[in-house]
């Protein structure tokens, strides 16, 4: 049977058409050109350019720098390391605590409970704005003379310090980040639990599962497929964080996130090519657990 | 105009008649001007800033002094002025407008040098003795002696304040000529109930006019371009004293320094909620375009002496002016209207739109200031020695990656001093030869 199987697949494979193999080409090869031009070539550039002295101008200015850039940023360069610091504190709110609200509020939507069109609705809206609109509809809020500081009473000479106060203003942007993120992933969620067997679940429940039971060991596990892509999601949104802050903060590197200190040495300042360099920091820091995560979920899988 | 018609075009008649016009103040200089071919076709200009802003209507009146002149139409397109800044290599290496408002110093040297920048000593030369040896120096390129701007006005640092809220608190800070006097000033002023020494620095760049006037004041002019050049060190006893200083008034200041940025210390003042604040007097029309009474209400005076050896004798007064950008479709006619905006017309047109600037130029009638204006000639005066602001004054590499963020760590933490001031000399040691 299985035989028979492959034999007709390799024979339907000679027997492609010219019409075809023209449409899959196209298909295959377009988008890979695309790619190929508009990503690898520039991220290939950057990170060559990241090992030299560069003021973006005149091609025959280039000079080679080795690591200078890369020892630039990692010894003499303590805003580097607060950078770190907000990308991984970014990285650790958002998987522990706004994509697990995200699953839970999926979990009691699917459960159908009373309005939860409503709710679903509630939640889901922000997903539909960027962030870079989040971040100005917040900052006119939360900034001093904002319209929360009306409501308080405060004009802007008594104005309460959000985005200047250290103590909470990693927490305010996480806050209006994650106002976002749950929604989104309550969306890929939902979506996935709709395809859910809900045979499953009546079985578990006649098992005398209770409710925590059957959501560890009968949905989350069932779930994988969704589970990975929302990890990937959470770690690439965590690590490519950008256009919410620099909103609010400007280029002043008040708060700093990688790709901040990589657009701020860009923008018409350099003459060295840190900014390159802070991108192929965070491009590494993107890519390379990720990569490292989905060999072994593919491996897993072949088994 | 209209009457003419004699089978001489239009344009070349303008021209003439501007021409004898000018020739009253700018004598021979435009001789060199008439054997030029004649300057023609759009003109596409960059006003940085909103629509919305003073300053935006301004530029718009002048440019269409230009086009009522030459008949050269102008486009003008209003661009955030951060956002212009951050991306000018890019803009200026794509299809960039072809004339701009611009800054003299590292921003325009460095870029002319890297071939962005259009040469416009013609222009510069035919403005001729209306710009001050000073200016032109200013507004020199020092690795090959050329102008890359046209000066047109500049502004100075100064501790801002309104009259009427220092009589209601029975102060007057044109006496304050002493550090002590000036603690005092905030002390008043802050037992009052308002904010004694307003400050943002959200922006980064805000509180480099209150560092580099303190660097002046207490170790000289000098001193101060030597360290932003790099002849000084940051970790100097001296610069912890500036530093020192600073910290002295950050108990005066607005508890929300980093979350306001230079607009919004602008609006302390305008809504009477500070004593004083140091700021550069661009912010003025501001004042003009809310109320004619909130505008006399405005005065500076200069930041007292510290050290006696330089008492107050330097001042930060950044050069503006009109850059034209090397690519733009019509570089020629860039050049022509800034030329033209730096001149007697291209200053009354901006002058009659609402402009309050301090124009370099000596065909502008200094004698119709208004008093302001006239003070801010006087603060000016009193000094002899001209910075153009920190991130003018050092490379665009250190300025706002290092020293922003430096000053933004003090004022968070200035018990970290020591630490953030070898921080600082260590990232200028690690820069790259220009």
């Amino acid at each position: 049977m299985k035989t028979a199987a492959v034999n007709k697949k390799v024979r339907s494979r000679r027997s492609l058409s010219r019409n075809d193999r023209f449409t899959l080409g196209a298909f295959v090869g377009l988008p890979t050109l695309l790619q190929v031009v508009f990503l690898w070539f520039p991220t290939l550039i950057t990170v060559v350019l990241s090992f030299t002295y560069w003021n973006g101008i005149n091609v025959g200015d280039i000079k080679w720098a080795g690591f200078a850039n890369y020892k630039n940023i990692f010894l003499g360069s303590p805003v580097f390391y607060d950078a770190l610091k907000n990308n991984v504190v970014w990285l650790l709110w958002f998987t522990f605590i706004a994509t697990p609200l995200g699953i839970l509020l999926a979990y009691q939507f699917d459960r159908k409970i009373k309005g939860h069109q409503i709710y679903e609705t509630i939640f889901y809206m922000p997903v539909v704005l960027s962030l870079a609109i989040i971040g100005i509809i917040w900052n006119f809020m939360l900034q001093p003379g904002g319209f929360v500081q009306g409501v308080m009473g405060r004009d802007i000479g008594n104005a309460v310090s959000i985005w200047g106060n250290y103590s909470i203003n990693s927490y305010v942007i996480m806050a209006v980040a994650s106002w976002r993120h749950i929604g989104y992933i309550m969306l890929l969620y939902l979506a996935g639990l709709k395809a859910f067997d809900s045979s499953l679940r009546e079985a578990s429940a006649i098992d005398g599962a209770t409710e925590w039971q059957t959501f560890r060991k009968i949905i989350f596990p069932t779930m994988r497929p969704v589970n990975v892509i929302i990890l990937v999601i959470t770690i690439i949104d965590s690590l490519r964080a950008f256009d919410l802050v620099y909103i609010i903060y400007g280029t002043s590197t008040a708060w700093p996130l990688l790709n901040i200190l990589a657009f701020q040495n860009f923008a018409g300042q350099g003459i060295s090519m840190k900014g390159a360099a802070y991108s192929v920091i965070a491009l590494v820091l993107c890519v390379v657990p990720i990569l490292v995560y989905l060999r072994n979920v593919f491996k897993e899988d072949l088994q | 105009m209209s009457e003419v018609n004699n089978g001489i075009s239009r344009r070349s008649v303008l021209k003439g008649a501007a021409i004898g016009g000018a020739g009253l103040v700018a004598g021979g200089s435009l001789l060199a001007g008439c054997g030029k071919k004649q300057v023609t076709g759009d003109v596409h200009f960059t006003i940085r800033g909103n629509l919305s802003d003073a300053g935006a209507k301004i530029a718009i009146a002048a440019n269409d002094a230009y086009t009522k002149k030459t008949g050269n139409k102008v486009i003008s397109q209003a661009v955030n002025s951060d956002d212009f800044q951050n991306n000018f290599v890019q803009i200026m290496q794509g299809t960039p407008d072809d004339a701009f408002g611009w800054m003299a110093g590292w921003r325009t040297n460095a870029r002319a040098d890297a071939g962005l920048l259009a040469d416009v000593s013609e222009q510069v030369k035919a403005l001729g003795s209306s710009l001050s040896a000073a200016a032109i120096q200013g507004a020199t390129n020092p690795s090959d002696g050329k102008q890359y701007i046209i000066p047109t006005t500049y502004y100075p640092w100064g501790l801002h304040y309104r009259k009427s809220t220092m009589q209601e608190l029975g102060l007057n800070p044109e006496s304050i000529a002493t550090w002590d006097d000036l603690i005092k000033l905030c002390e008043a002023t802050q037992k009052k109930g308002l904010v004694g020494y307003a400050l943002g620095d959200k922006g980064g760049w805000e509180a480099m006019g209150t560092f580099d006037i303190l660097n002046m004041r207490l170790n000289g002019y000098q001193f101060h371009i030597d360290l932003l050049n790099g002849k000084e060190k940051w970790t100097d006893a001296k610069v912890v004293e500036v530093f020192n200083h600073m910290g002295q008034l950050i108990p005066f200041m607005n508890k929300n320094v980093l979350d306001i940025s230079w607009d919004g210390m602008r609006d302390l003042l305008l809504q009477k909620k500070c004593g004083a604040m140091m700021m550069g007097s661009w912010f003025a029309n501001d004042f003009l375009a809310k109320s004619q009474a909130d505008y006399d209400d405005l005065w500076i005076v200069p930041f007292p002496e510290i050290n006696p050896e330089h008492g107050i004798d330097s001042i930060d007064a950044p050069l503006d002016g009109i850059s034209v950008a090397a690519n733009g479709k019509n570089p020629e006619g860039g050049a022509d209207l800034a030329g033209f905006l730096g001149s007697k017309e291209g200053i009354d047109a901006a002058v009659a739109a609402g402009d309050t600037s301090i124009y370099i130029s000596s065909d502008f009638d200094t004698s119709s200031y208004d008093a302001f204006n006239k003070q801010k000639l006087a603060v000016l005066g009193a000094a002899k020695n001209i910075g153009f602001f920190l991130d003018r004054d050092t490379r665009g590499d250190f300025a706002g990656p290092v020293v922003g963020p430096a000053i933004q760590s003090f004022l968070k933490n200035p018990k970290d001093l020591t630490k953030i001031l070898e921080s600082t000399q260590a990232q200028w040691d690690a820069l790259p030869a220009l």
